[in-house]
């Protein structure tokens, strides 16, 4: 036999090779005979020199248990711990589920907001520059009146609302709670240009 | 160097289905096993089922194994709690040691066990395989003498030994090596001259 394996395998007993040679020789270990065989001596030698005189050296208990294994189903590879280095990746694929459904409801949110303009924003832009009533007589309509939106562009809104609230369940709950308050507050919002006509021509007068 | 990783490159072989790989497993700690068990039992046999038994427990638990300790460590928690459980369901006393002072399981008082279980059914380990392995020992030259017993019996690391030796680590590999070969020659004609034990070792 090979000097420098049964060299090896001497290290390997004594927990003293590199863990990538351990692995080529716990392959080969596991089934030759001879190396195991070789493998239990070295085994006796350190038990009769630390003076286990109360083990039988001569005990078949390996191939007891052998036997015994015999009728086990072998373990599964899919039974295996994970390789602890990938672990920190597991780690990182909730938060970016979470940042992704973020993502995604950031932009729906301005894309609602883009579609119902906030009256407050409407007003301050009121507020400056020229008389509103200058602008509303030249056009016919004033800008801070808004005009009646069609039925159709609710439909759009509530299938967002729905897709946002389905991409929000797999954020975290705070992100989840954030998301819907911001989107009530741009429901709200686009509810509030439905203001009475007459208040809001009464500012802009 | 990685502690562990030789126990730890079995393991995973068996993990992933390998079952001659526990055998390596079995065969490197079954010594240390029963003479942990016979803390709580006196009977050597009583101790080998015992351990048997918790190196199948082990074996059925090694998916969950996650090699977070060393494989002994964890071994050794299994053979301990079926000691315990074999002690209280068979209604006996353990053998009474005290346990705490040391609960690595190796430098407890020996000799203070010894006279419980040298019976003659307790001399488990034959004459011929203690004599001949002792006189190999004797016949060693002084440095792989040294090296091999502290290594064996005080449990001492290649690094270790090496500083204590004042030489390289590489030549502390050899000479421990060069050591059980010397041994191991005397030891397997014993096995191979007709005691017969051959076979029962694995």
């Amino acid at each position: 036999m090979n000097e420098e394996l049964d060299s090896q395998l001497s290290a390997m007993f004594d927990d003293e090779l590199l863990p990538a040679e351990c692995e080529l020789l716990a392959r080969r270990l596991s089934r030759d005979e001879y190396l195991k065989a070789r493998w239990g001596r070295y085994a006796i030698v350190g038990a009769v020199i630390r003076a286990e005189r109360g083990v039988r050296l001569n005990a078949p208990l390996a191939g007891r248990v052998n036997a015994v294994l015999l009728a086990e189903p072998a373990l599964a590879a899919h039974t295996a711990p994970r390789d602890r280095n990938r672990a920190p990746v597991r780690w990182w694929r909730p938060l970016a589920g979470a940042a992704v459904a973020a993502g995604v409801a950031t932009v729906s949110i301005l894309w609602l907001r883009t579609q119902a303009p906030l009256p407050g924003a409407q007003l301050a832009a009121g507020g400056q520059s020229t008389p509103p009533t200058a602008t509303a007589s030249a056009q016919g309509d004033s800008y801070v009146v808004p005009r009646p939106r069609p039925a159709a562009v609710a439909v759009p809104s509530t299938e967002l609302a729905n897709y946002v609230v389905a991409h929000s369940m797999f954020s975290t709950p705070v992100a989840r709670r954030n998301l819907l308050s911001a989107f009530m507050t741009s429901e709200s919002a686009g509810a509030g240009t439905e203001e009475p006509q007459s208040d809001v021509k009464a500012i802009a007068q | 160097m990685s502690a562990d990783a030789s126990d730890l490159s079995l393991v995973r072989r068996v993990q992933r289905g390998d079952k001659g790989a526990f055998d390596a497993l079995v065969l490197k700690y079954q010594h240390k096993l029963v003479k942990l068990v016979m803390r709580y039992v006196r009977n050597p046999a009583e101790a080998e089922d015992i351990a048997q038994e918790a190196f199948i427990k082990a074996y059925r638990a090694l998916p969950q194994f996650r090699g977070d300790s060393a494989f002994y460590t964890w071994l050794y928690r299994i053979a301990i709690n079926t000691a315990k459980n074999a002690v209280v369901s068979r209604d006996r006393s353990p053998v009474e040691y005290d346990l705490d002072r040391n609960n690595n399981d190796e430098s407890y008082d020996m000799q203070g066990r010894m006279k419980d279980s040298e019976t003659p059914e307790g001399l488990v380990l034959t004459d011929e395989i203690r004599s001949t392995v002792n006189a190999a020992i004797d016949a060693l030259p002084e440095d792989l003498r040294t090296a091999i017993v502290l290594r064996e019996l005080e449990g001492l690391s290649y690094e270790e030994i090496a500083a204590a030796m004042d030489c390289p680590v590489g030549t502390v590999r050899s000479r421990i090596f060069r050591a059980r070969e010397a041994i191991d020659r005397r030891l397997r004609e014993v096995f191979e001259g007709g005691l017969g034990r051959a076979e029962e070792l694995g």
